[in-house]
């Protein structure tokens, strides 16, 4: 309990220092990584935990953005309200999109998760009086009490409580019965049937939360992108989420926000070879499928037993 | 009273089962002999509602069965412990006895069952944290009955609890068979060793291509020709 305190009190003290030492660009760019983990976590809940496979991210992410977008446009919602509306309704929608599993699993789930993200961004690019078609819209700015969040120093005190709070969440469910039904049904949907464990109802609930938490990714990238183009929420850019989650680590909340941050500041060290940024992503993945399929988080834990056996060692 | 009428079951539209009557009266122990692939694993997985009944009743004291999904069956009072054990390998000791009393969670006596099974097979205690998969053969097994007896069945199934194990340890789980029998929980077991099964049991079934052939007290089925025959 002291260490957890002590934790929540170092974790706060860097969030309230951190806008002192860092630029406006580097405040931009953490929102950016944290925005991004949001929308991984929620493959992490539903592949890394519950093992059902989705490609659907990209176009939860395009609805959570869309949403709110709209939503404020032609009715003159709040964005903060259109949000979190848009959240809870692609959350149904993912839980819908979960009642596929009753029928398809495995790579033909991948399949029809890619589909439902390709009819997504061509119903995007299609509304044209809606969405504003293959041109995309304005993401209108962040107002709560009459202030305005519009830059990365503002944004900051939005966007990261807002990915803390939902962290902390996911953290809390993964360590729940839920939690733990989830991780049966991916080990062996059998034995998670036979433990009184409605299979179809919690497939669904993950792929509800992945929808939830992709949802709220989205409406804070597009508050930091302040901009909406239909071309980013395709099946490219669902790989690309689902590779941020494999060279983090797939498996844990933590491999999230590690494979952000690579994917958001790795191209910024390699600016020269940004036409081979692609390549050096999907090379990326595939060292990680092959060499280290529990991505980088596993190296941490992995250095961790080599030190304690080490001491233990030691100490014998 | 499990009582099972003319049950025929099998995967897709194929049928294992043919026209099965089974019953298991309350606190007893009920062996089911037969050869492999004579239907025994897929009668208990019928009766817990994790393949699909064609036709036919089951009914646990006198409350209808047939049309109930896994979930519901355990619910009622009906645990499964499968052959192959089904456990989840990478979690550990403690969170598998969790995931058994998943449908009492909440429940403030679960901790104290939690414990209390820990009691019942101290090997557990000792590997509470480790990840099932670290476990020996017989620990999984012992694991497998421990997480069955979470979700406090009144009716347990087991599925050749002895396979793979070696002969002491063999004798460890079934003394541990007897004594969750003597504390009243009615128990099916399938099982290769006749004797052991026979010794346990107060009655039996014989199973032969997804029918029964032969029922009786344990002692009938010890006398018997075609069990001396075949099992003997």
């Amino acid at each position: 309990m002291t260490v957890r305190l002590l934790f929540g009190a170092v974790v706060l003290v860097i969030f309230f220092a951190a806008p002192h030492f860092l630029a406006e660009f580097q405040l931009f760019q953490v929102c950016l990584i944290a925005a991004t983990a949001l929308v991984v976590l929620g493959i992490v809940v539903v592949t890394g935990i519950a093992g059902q496979i989705s490609l659907a991210q990209a176009a939860f992410v395009g609805l959570g953005g869309y949403g709110p977008a709209i939503l404020a446009a032609r009715y003159g919602v709040p964005v903060w309200a259109g949000i979190m509306i848009t959240a809870v309704v692609v959350g149904a929608v993912g839980y819908a999109l979960g009642q596929l599993t009753l029928r398809v699993s495995g790579h033909y789930l991948a399949l029809a998760t890619m589909a439902f993200t390709a009819i997504v961004q061509l119903a995007f690019i299609h509304s044209d009086a809606v969405t504003g078609g293959a041109v995309g819209m304005q993401m209108p700015t962040l107002e709560i009490s009459g202030k305005t969040f519009a830059s990365g120093g503002t944004l900051y005190y939005v966007v990261l409580p807002v990915v803390g709070v939902l962290f902390l969440a996911v953290h809390n469910l993964i360590h729940s019965p839920v939690g733990r039904a989830f991780a049966a049904i991916r080990q062996s949907e059998t034995a998670a049937a036979a433990m009184g464990i409605d299979v179809l109802a919690h497939k669904s609930a993950a792929f509800a939360a992945s929808g939830f938490l992709g949802a709220i990714g989205g409406g804070l990238l597009g508050l930091l992108s302040t901009y909406l183009d239909p071309s980013q929420f395709g099946i490219t850019q669902a790989v690309y989420y689902l590779a941020v989650a494999v060279v983090g680590g797939m498996q844990s909340p933590l491999g999230a926000i590690v494979g952000s941050a690579v994917f958001v500041l790795v191209p910024e060290f390699l600016q020269a070879f940004q036409t081979y940024l692609g390549l050096v992503f999907a090379l990326l993945l595939l060292v990680f499928i092959v060499l280290r399929p529990n991505g980088l988080v596993s190296l941490a834990s992995d250095l961790l037993r080599i030190v304690g056996g080490k001491q233990q060692r030691g100490a014998a | 009273m499990l009582r099972i009428r003319d049950l025929s079951a099998g995967y897709g539209h194929k049928n294992v089962l043919n026209g099965i009557d089974l019953d298991v009266p309350a606190g007893s122990v009920v062996a089911i002999l037969g050869a492999n692939g004579a239907g025994k694993s897929t009668l208990l997985k019928a009766i817990v509602g994790l393949i699909g009944r064609s036709s036919g009743t089951i009914e646990l004291d006198g409350k209808p069965l047939t049309n109930e999904s896994a979930d519901r069956t355990l619910k009622s009072g009906v645990a499964l412990v499968a052959e192959q054990r089904e456990l989840f390998k990478s979690m550990s000791v403690a969170d598998n006895l969790l995931l058994g009393g998943y449908l009492r969670r909440g429940q403030a006596d679960m901790r104290e069952d939690f414990e209390r099974l820990l009691d019942v097979f101290p090997r557990l205690r000792e590997r509470v944290r480790q990840p099932a998969r670290t476990l020996s053969g017989g620990e999984q097994q012992m694991l497998a009955i421990a997480r069955a007896l979470m979700s406090r069945p009144s009716y347990l199934l087991l599925d050749e609890p002895s396979l793979g194990l070696a002969p002491r340890i063999v004798e460890e789980i079934f003394d541990i068979v007897r004594r969750i029998s003597a504390e009243g929980t009615s128990i099916v077991v399938i099982e290769q060793n006749v004797n052991l099964a026979l010794d346990v049991a107060q009655s039996g079934y014989v199973m032969e291509t997804g029918s029964i052939t032969l029922a009786g007290t344990a002692a009938e089925l010890r006398s018997s020709d075609t069990v001396q025959a075949a099992y003997l």
